[in-house]
């Protein structure tokens, strides 16, 4: 028996649904960081099994950018959080509630 | 025998998912994190996509996660503490919205699945070349040459935010001077004394910076006060 596309999709959407459920329960910014690149990765496995079964190479291009994309991120990301920690001196995002540096 | 791996593979996905999510170490789950990367990039291969899975793993489990294991281990994360009860109503929200979130999308799996296929094309060619890095290659450059190019600014653009935000405050009275040989001027290693004398130096150090600059004396008091 072959995958079908929606076993793909479905186990794209479990994978974002644990994304979520971190970003909203962790308080540690660095893993809540961790849960959003989970959820980008869900959404890469969604573009590559949509381009392998209509077989266009477009999906995997959108991944390829993707992947830019959130390299880009995770530098500026903990940029973000090494000037966070040296102004308050932890990682809780809930003590992090002053919108000032 | 795709079937197999496909659920050997999403097996692995998910629980390593689960295990970024329920750790309370931040390492732990970082190194859970490379686990669901791992398992995407063997479900890339089953789907006939071998550069992306290698580009998974070089970028996102090779660059990415020790960018972020390194950041964990410099600022020396220790585990979340059990004390904190403001935000304990979160956790059932957060699994209530995630129930409603996979019975939408298994509702509209079921819809569709329920309804014929316009095309009919929805299967996996064994003859295909779609994959490989030649035809992502000429694509890339040739009909989506301009996103590329707008991905370039914007990996640029990361480069000197990272850098700016990353660095320390320049002027402040407890100046520090990077190690490496570098010229600075007087007034950058002790604010107090002003800005008439714009004589620079060669220095590897903030202490040498003042003792050749002859205000070791005035910055011991600064630093005393």
């Amino acid at each position: 028996m072959e995958p079908q596309l929606s076993w793909y999709l479905a186990l794209s959407a479990v994978l974002f649904t644990i994304g979520v459920t971190g970003v909203i329960i962790k308080r540690n910014v660095i893993a809540m960081f961790m849960c959003i690149e989970l959820m980008l990765n869900a959404v890469n496995l969604t573009f590559v099994a949509f381009s392998s079964f209509f077989n266009d190479v477009t999906g995997q291009l959108f991944v390829f950018i993707v992947m830019t994309v959130a390299a880009a991120e995770a530098a500026v990301g903990l940029g973000i959080i090494i000037a966070i920690f040296r102004n308050r001196e932890t990682l809780d995002v809930d003590e992090a509630s002053i919108l000032k540096l | 025998m795709l079937a197999l791996l496909f659920l050997l593979f999403a097996g692995m996905a998910i629980g390593c998912a689960l295990a970024v999510v329920a750790q309370r170490n931040p390492l732990y789950s970082a190194i859970s994190l490379i686990g669901v990367f791992i398992s995407l990039a063997c479900l890339y291969v089953t789907l006939a996509a071998p550069f992306i899975a290698a580009v998974q793993v070089i970028v996102y489990a090779g660059a990415i996660m020790v960018l972020v294991v390194f950041v964990i281990m410099l600022l020396n994360v220790e585990e979340e503490a059990h004390q904190r009860q403001r935000l304990k109503f979160l956790l059932p929200v957060a699994i209530g919205l995630a129930g409603i979130l996979i019975a939408e999308v298994a509702f509209i799996l079921v819809t569709v699945q329920g309804t014929p296929a316009t095309s009919g094309g929805l299967t996996h060619l064994d003859e295909t070349n779609v994959g490989l890095t030649q035809s992502i290659g000429s694509a890339l450059f040739t009909q989506y040459l301009l996103p590329f190019e707008i991905t370039s600014i914007l990996l640029l653009m990361a480069i000197v935010g990272a850098m700016t935000l990353a660095r320390r405050g320049m002027l402040s009275p407890n100046a520090r001077v990077v190690p490496g040989a570098q010229v600075l001027p007087l007034s950058m290693v002790d604010p107090t004394v002003g800005h008439e004398d714009t004589r620079a130096i060669e220095t590897d150090s903030t202490d040498e910076a003042a003792r050749l600059l002859g205000v070791a004396e005035l910055r011991d008091q600064s630093k005393r006060e």
